[in-house]
């Protein structure tokens, strides 16, 4: 370590980011080569998605110490502004057919509409943050969970359906396979429908990590250790309360954006709590206060539950001898087993508080040893 | 007669039917360590809590300067010039102790969360970042800014949260039993530390201590409350003499 204190980008910091840009080539090379329709994409594509989330959830329960679980909440925002406001005009007498057409007239640009979908979401934090986050952990976490359950109803409610298609689905919208760059006759040229979501991603990642490397990441983190103590540091607890709820649920809605394109399809009724434990699993498998953490376990999560282990929900035979409990269903087994395990022996997750380039660091002692 | 830096009126904090604090008044001067001292549950803390805005007192005033500072929120009240410390330590575990420090610094900035999060601000940080580090030097800390904080000795655990502090820009330190669970030595070095940053720092001191030898080594004036009330008020000498003060510390004679 340095003895000044200056800021200088160290060695650990320059391998991490040169494995984060090896991982973007290496995505860029397989899209051009392997068969689009590989497993792979489809785990990339929905675990940046979830990455996104995760991060932004552990904004909230890793950085700041508040206990929320209104995600699918506003995942749900994100992904109906997102579609409403993308959906093609010549598409949406199909799309709206009970409505008329629906009321919104016009379309956004993709990413117009994704920044939207955050600013909507951050609004709708900012209004139930107002008397929510007064609470304390249980109690806010139920208030929250109770939050995203009524939203899920709301934009099901026949009334707005001319805004939201009531229960019906919202669909033909652009999805992420409308960022491949085609050629006049159609065919593709250059793959990207993995590195857009992920660049996307990355991007939004960043954003929050630099958050909270600032001098408003340590405010955050200062409430988090000892609320009575950042107070009497100065530092405002609802304002930075507020703050950080507001962001982390722009990021959410920018999430819920990008799952609306991974899916295709949007439809409240998804939007369940089970979404909102899935990504409640993800930050604590990957380690509560560790960016890196949720993004690896993101994608290992997602990579287990959509791929390595759906053999288990089909009958295999081997040598004409059935193995015994394979059936559909089966996969979940087994999957709740490898959690139990996870939460057992790795209590503090895969990173704990760590981040990529803690890996390549020394201990600190022996750090402080040899400055 | 020096400025009046802080200025107590008639300050009761009720809760419920407990009167922890009663019709409690006084001042400390500009460049005064004042002590409070009491038997134990007497009310200090209840009235530290009065003044940093933990507590809004049932009646009574506080100000500083000029300002009257009774109901604003503990951050208002730092931000105005009021830092304290806590009894029972209160560093944060997660950070080093140039992070402690440093996060101190954050209720002076001028940036807002988009100028910082794109490091639009990095002039102010560097500032914050440079201050940081002469204040740990001043205080002999620097060695140890990497270290966790709550990994240090507890005695420097104590030094650190009044340099934590004095970070936040005060005009008037409140120190909460400063030496509790400290030795002679450490007790010793702490009253010269105090009266030291009281000199370089321009400050005003309200410390609230039981180690006697502490508060008549290092105070101006004491204040001494029993059961939320003034019982006495003087310099040292006239405290130590007082015989009202020996009886709330020693007990009454009233079984003989």
């Amino acid at each position: 370590m340095s003895m000044t204190e200056k800021k200088k980008i160290s060695t650990p910091q320059i391998i991490s980011a040169a494995i984060i840009l090896a991982f973007y080539v290496l995505v860029f090379i397989a899209e051009q080569t392997l068969a689009p329709t590989s497993m792979i994409f489809t785990v990339l594509k929905k675990g940046a998605t979830y990455a996104l989330v995760a991060v932004s959830m552990n904004l909230l329960n890793g950085f700041t110490g508040i206990f929320s679980l209104g995600q699918a909440g506003f995942m749900l925002i994100g992904a109906y502004v997102y579609a409403i406001f993308t959906i093609p005009l010549a598409q949406r007498a199909a799309v709206y057919q009970y409505y008329n057409g629906g009321i919104v007239q016009f379309t956004l640009p993709v990413f117009i509409a994704m920044i939207l979908s955050g600013l909507v979401a951050a609004f709708f934090a900012y209004l139930i943050g107002l008397p929510v986050l007064r609470l304390k952990s249980d109690y806010l976490a139920v208030a929250t969970l109770g939050f995203a359950e009524i939203i899920r109803a709301i934009f099901q409610w026949d009334k707005i359906g001319p805004l939201t298609n009531g229960s019906n689905m919202l669909r033909l919208f652009p999805t992420f396979n409308d960022f491949n760059i085609k050629n006049s006759s159609g065919e593709v040229v250059v793959y990207l429908s993995t590195m857009v979501p992920l660049l996307i991603s990355g991007v939004c990642i960043a954003l929050i990590l630099m958050l909270i490397n600032s001098t408003f990441g340590r405010a955050l983190r200062a409430m988090k250790d000892d609320e009575i103590s950042a107070e009497a540091m100065g530092i405002h607890l609802a304002s930075h309360k507020q703050l950080a709820f507001c962001i982390s649920s722009f990021f959410t809605g920018v999430g819920g954006a990008m799952l609306a394109m991974y899916q295709t399809t949007v439809q409240a009724k998804s939007f369940t709590t089970a979404m909102t434990y899935e990504i409640l699993l993800i930050v604590v498998i990957g380690g509560i206060g560790s960016v890196t953490g949720s993004c690896l376990s993101s994608f290992l999560f997602v990579a287990c539950s959509e791929w390595w282990l759906r053999f288990l929900d089909q009958k295999q035979v081997i040598g004409g001898f059935e193995v015994p409990l394979l059936r559909n269903g089966f996969r979940l087994v087994v999957f709740s087993i490898i959690i139990m395990i996870v939460v057992l022996f790795f209590r503090q997750g895969i990173m704990g508080t760590r981040e990529l380039p803690d890996l390549f660091r020394k201990k600190r002692s022996a750090a402080k040893k040899g400055a | 007669m020096a400025e009046k830096i802080l200025r107590i009126e008639d300050l009761t904090m009720q809760f419920g039917g407990v009167v922890a604090v009663d019709h409690f008044s006084m001042v400390i001067n500009q460049g005064e360590i004042v002590a409070l001292i009491g038997p134990n549950g007497a009310g200090k803390t209840t009235a530290f809590n009065a003044v940093t805005g933990v507590y809004t007192p049932t009646s009574g005033s506080v100000f500083l300067g000029e300002k009257n500072i009774t109901g604003l929120r503990p951050d208002q009240i730092t931000a105005l010039g009021i830092a304290r410390t806590f009894q029972n330590i209160r560093l944060f575990s997660s950070m080093t102790v140039f992070e402690n420090v440093l996060t101190a610094h954050h209720l002076r900035r001028t940036s807002n969360v988009f100028t910082a999060t794109l490091r639009l601000n990095a002039a102010e940080e560097a500032r914050m970042r440079k201050d940081t580090e002469e204040l740990l030097k001043r205080v002999d800390l620097y060695e140890f800014k990497d270290e966790m904080a709550t990994s240090l000795p507890y005695g420097k655990q104590r030094l650190l949260e009044i340099v934590r502090a004095l970070a936040t820009k005060p005009k008037l330190l409140l120190l909460d039993e400063p030496a509790a669970g400290m030795n002679p030595q450490e007790t010793e070095e702490l009253g010269e530390f105090i009266k030291r940053i009281r000199r370089e720092f321009d400050l005003s001191i309200f410390i609230i201590e039981h180690h006697m030898n502490l508060v008549m080594g290092i105070s101006d004036r004491i204040y001494v409350i029993e059961f939320g009330k003034q019982i006495a008020e003087g310099v040292p000498e006239e405290i130590q003499n007082n015989p009202a003060v020996i009886e709330a510390y020693l007990g009454g004679g009233e079984d003989l």
